[in-house]
């Protein structure tokens, strides 16, 4: 009788010890906090997490709240008289015109910069420097310095407004899509790739079958970052747009300056709060396909 | 041979196409916005009259230079809170407790949140007859005036709020999968809590804390909304200033508004310029 | 194992760990003494425990049962830094804000010295790995050798009174690898500490250290000189580990284990009852039979019922036929068919053996050991 060989070889081994534990995982004792330690470490978390979560409430109080006279701490009536209000106000055609603009400007502004991304992060761009810092540039650009003179601009040039803002938007989104999908193309293993081509895979197939179902998390997560820009524009909307199209923020705003109509806008701010938050629930759900690494 | 030749600038030519097209639209909006910009507020694109060149615009501008303070003032403040709290955050958050989790989704959600949205909730709040006021049963003439006030505080508290998150999630996105080993690391070595949070996290979170304050203190500087919503009427910062001339009737207030924008992207210029030194000086010691 | 005199540098007493309520425990109570000044080494199958051990003693870990001592002192409530250990990872984890000579000063700069006394010592260390001329360099400049002899440094910096490596060398070449051993033999030389490692290099724990732990799905199965884990493994499951290949079941009778091979006689007490044979490949030699007799067969040259004759009678020797045969760089692998069973042997020098040739295996007395069935 022959005993087979079990080598304490253990390539394949590391994984067991590093299952993908977090830092604070039962057990570490290197983030466990005891004594005077621990009192400040609870008290310091909920500070920060109040800090956090203070700006919702008003907005879920005055949602409900049909009656709430001063003094009184908490809503007197709850009811639906903020949601018939902010109806009233055109709040479901502007919910409607944030949608699709956001969904326009994410579906305009990933693949742009995941084409930058892919193409920069091989390093074959000319000028791929000088590059980089103009694709970045409109996060530091301070909005209505733009917008003055693109508005001149695009009235000579008889762009129509809602196509101007979709084109604002997208640049202005484009800095986020393009270093996300940098970052996602830094980690990316072009084997993949390669190994579909020898495999006889042609570039078409490779690019669907292969490297889209790859990167598509890091996608998801670029066109999350492009459809908040969209739906949490302002000002290039009220300005480039001039009037032509209304979404929440604009209503909202119509509404914040007034007076008196407190439960409308927390309705309203509440329909602008929920959709990315689905989003991002969405996104912190699906789950990296992970080819760990391969050596 | 002649393929061999011109593999590399074929390649060379499909980057360019893969990049073409988000170069254009960044480059009209950009280039285009701040070459207007500039022209205008030289002068050289009246609504009406004939184009003269002068930098009176500059001079003519009244407040100018008490607006540039308070605009910069805010952005110092909000965005000096936002690093701090957004520093302390992320250590939270990487930490990985339950209290962590708590923090992280909860900053998750705030950045989520349109900064119009947000300065609506901080007016629900804040203002004298706000929820916290109710809460706390203070009548409106004792309340202080956070709202439109003399201190803009709610102006800074939403800047502080949004920008602190940002802060916060970007410096978790480049430590959390490098900093448990190395805390470990220094844990075997010898070095307690506070040194490790000293010599270790604090130096490898500074390059991300110093790119997210600078992203922050840039938007803070240029953003409209929140300061028109929450601040007082006079002064007014930059961004309110420049929107209002923008829509005013007046014929000379278009230059003047230009004028405003292009102060508003020197003073982000040169952060932006003091920052990225101070990032090579980082990167120096790396 | 323990001498009364001295104090064990490392004491484990009933560790128990498991990571979750589903997944089997990591660690089943495991016991382990590890002298002050000595080497050892902690060998096992992926997913054994040996890290879990290691960073139990580093305090990274939290055991769910069990105390941990060191020098005597219960360090098991104790946080890491508190621990008077250092531990090498794999990845040399040098901080990358920090210059070469800064990241072993950084023991000393944690613990509130000065930065010009600090730097002092930590250039003392730097010469000790031959890295003296890179103090002033960034991590990233480094070869992965050198990175990792800089984390050595830093680690000695700390001056632990036990030195943890948790696989510290097994991302670097062979040569390399041994360029590492011999810095490691140079500082035991020097300053002598406690040395605890994890290796999956049967060569490099031999290299390394002095004794070895051998671990299996969180027990240990055997703690002993690395010349006795090798030749005289506890059981069969030790033998396999360590990359033995020859194991034959079989009964012991008055000093002769018989088995598919034959009948061979067994140096020293014994005992009598069910056993099985094993025995080093590398230890045993074939050389080419010129086929004068008849058939193959477990024809065992010269079977001895008097065990103590052992030495007197020089090697056993097994006939068979070569069924593989596997060169592996100056040493060539045989598989020969011996009776029904299969032999791992390897060519003496100067045999260039293949398959079909009909070889004589010799089994010399000391590399034969019985394990229980």
């Amino acid at each position: 009788m022959t005993v087979t060989t079990t080598s304490v070889d253990l390539d394949t081994a590391r994984s067991n010890q590093q299952q993908r534990r977090m830092p604070g995982d039962h057990g570490r004792p290197l983030t466990q906090s005891r004594g005077l330690a621990r009192a400040l470490r609870i008290l310091s978390t909920a500070l920060i997490a109040l800090w956090f979560a203070l700006p919702f409430l008003p907005l879920v109080l005055w949602s409900f709240a049909d009656q709430w006279m001063h003094p009184a701490a908490f809503p007197m009536e709850t009811g639906t008289d903020g949601l018939t209000a902010a109806i009233a106000n055109g709040g479901g055609r502007a919910f409607l015109h944030s949608l699709a603009l956001s969904l326009v400007v994410a579906a305009i502004a990933t693949p742009l910069g995941a084409m930058a991304a892919r193409a920069l992060s091989r390093g074959q761009v000319r000028f791929g420097k000088a590059i980089t810092v103009l694709l970045f540039s409109p996060v530091m650009l301070p909005p209505f310095a733009a917008v003055l003179g693109l508005n001149v601009l695009l009235l000579r040039a008889w762009v129509p407004p809602v196509v101007g803002v979709v084109l604002v938007l997208v640049a202005v989104a484009i800095p986020y899509t393009t270093f996300s999908m940098r970052a996602a193309y830094a980690a990316y293993d072009d084997g993949f790739d390669e190994a579909a081509r020898t495999l006889g895979a042609s570039s078409r197939l490779t690019l669907w079958r292969i490297h889209l179902p790859l990167i598509a998390p890091a996608l998801a997560r670029s066109a999350f970052l492009a459809f908040l820009v969209g739906w949490s524009d302002y000002l290039i909307t009220l300005v480039v747009g001039g009037g032509h199209l209304v979404t929440l923020p604009l209503i909202i705003a119509s509404s914040a300056s007034g007076v008196g109509n407190e439960s409308s806008v927390a309705v309203l701010s509440l329909s602008a709060v929920i959709p990315p938050l689905i989003l991002l629930g969405l996104i912190a759900r699906s789950r990296n396909l992970d080819p760990g690494r391969q050596r | 041979m002649t393929a061999m030749l011109s593999r590399p600038r074929r390649r060379g030519v499909r980057a360019t196409l893969l990049v073409l097209p988000a170069v254009i639209p960044v480059a009209i909006v950009v280039i285009g916005g701040i070459g207007t910009t500039v022209v205008q507020s030289l002068g050289l694109m009246p609504l009406v009259g004939t184009p003269a060149l002068s930098v009176k615009t500059f001079e003519g501008t009244d407040d100018l230079l008490s607006s540039a303070l308070l605009s910069l003032g805010i952005a110092v403040v909000s965005t000096a809170i936002a690093a701090v709290v957004g520093f302390f955050t992320a250590v939270l958050i990487i930490s990985g407790n339950w209290g962590g989790r708590i923090v992280g989704a909860l900053s998750a959600a705030a950045v989520t949140v349109p900064h119009l949205v947000g300065a609506a909730s901080v007016g629900l709040l804040l203002s004298d007859s706000g929820v916290l006021a109710r809460i706390f049963g203070i009548p409106p003439e004792s309340w202080p005036a956070l709202v439109a006030g003399p201190t803009w505080f709610a102006v800074i508290a939403e800047y502080a709020w949004k920008e602190s998150a940002f802060i916060a999630l970007i410096i978790v996105g480049t430590l959390a999968t490098r900093i448990t080993s190395y805390d470990e690391t220094a844990a075997v070595l010898g070095a307690h809590r506070g040194a490790r949070l000293r010599f270790v996290v604090l130096p490898l979170a500074a390059p991300s804390l110093l790119v997210a304050s600078t992203i922050a203190f840039a938007y803070t500087l240029g953003s409209y909304e929140v300061a028109w919503l929450l601040g007082k009427t006079y002064p007014e910062p930059l961004s309110v200033m420049a929107l209002r001339l923008f829509n005013s009737a007046s014929l000379t207030a278009r230059p003047e508004a230009a004028a405003v924008a292009v102060i508003t992207l020197l003073l982000t210029a040169a952060v932006v310029v003091l920052a990225m030194l101070g990032l090579r000086r980082m990167r120096a010691w790396q | 194992m323990t001498t009364e005199l001295m104090t064990s540098a490392i004491t484990l007493t009933s560790v128990t760990k498991s990571y979750s309520t589903t997944a089997p425990a990591a660690l089943h109570g495991v016991n382990l003494d590890i002298l002050p000044g000595t080497s050892t080494a902690i060998v096992g199958p992926s997913g054994s425990g040996k890290s879990t051990i290691l960073r139990i003693i580093a305090g990274l870990e939290d055991a769910n049962g069990g105390r941990v001592r060191l020098s005597g002192r219960d360090v098991t409530a104790l946080l890491p830094e508190q621990r008077g250990i250092s531990m090498v990872f794999q990845r040399p984890l040098l901080f990358p804000h920090l210059t070469v000579l800064d990241n072993v000063a950084f023991a000393d700069r944690a613990a509130g010295v000065s930065r010009a006394q600090a730097r002092k010592q930590a250039r003392e260390h730097l010469e000790m790995v031959q890295m003296g001329t890179f103090a002033s360099r960034s991590p990233q400049s480094l070869s992965g050798g050198q990175q990792q002899r800089v984390a050595v440094a830093r680690a000695l910096a700390a001056k632990p009174s036990v030195l943890l490596l948790d696989e510290p060398f097994s991302a670097l070449d062979p040569g390399l690898k041994d360029e590492m051993h011999a810095m490691i033999a140079s500082i035991r030389a020097a300053v002598n500490p406690t040395i605890l490692f994890v290796t999956h290099d049967r060569d490099e724990a031999s290299a390394m250290a002095e004794r070895i732990v051998v671990l299996e799905n969180g027990q240990l199965l055997q703690h002993d000189t690395v010349d006795h884990v090798f030749h005289q493994p506890a059981s069969l499951a030790v033998a396999r580990l360590l990359g033995g290949k020859n194991a034959f079941a079989g009964v012991i009778d008055n000093g002769v284990h018989h088995s598919a091979i034959g009948a061979v006689a067994i140096d020293g007490d014994v005992g009598s009852g069910r056993a099985t044979l094993v025995f080093r490949h590398e230890a045993v030699t074939s050389t080419l039979r010129h086929a004068t007799s008849g058939a193959d067969a477990a024809a065992l040259a010269t079977p001895h019922a008097d065990a103590a004759a052992c030495q007197r009678l020089g090697p056993r020797e097994l006939r068979g036929t070569v069924t593989a045969a596997v060169q592996r760089g100056p040493r060539r692998e045989l598989v020969v068919r011996v009776g029904d069973a299969d032999v791992h042997t390897e060519a003496a020098p100067g045999n260039l053996l293949s398959v079909g040739d009909p070889v004589t295996v010799s089994l010399p007395c000391e590399a034969l050991w019985t394990v229980p069935a």
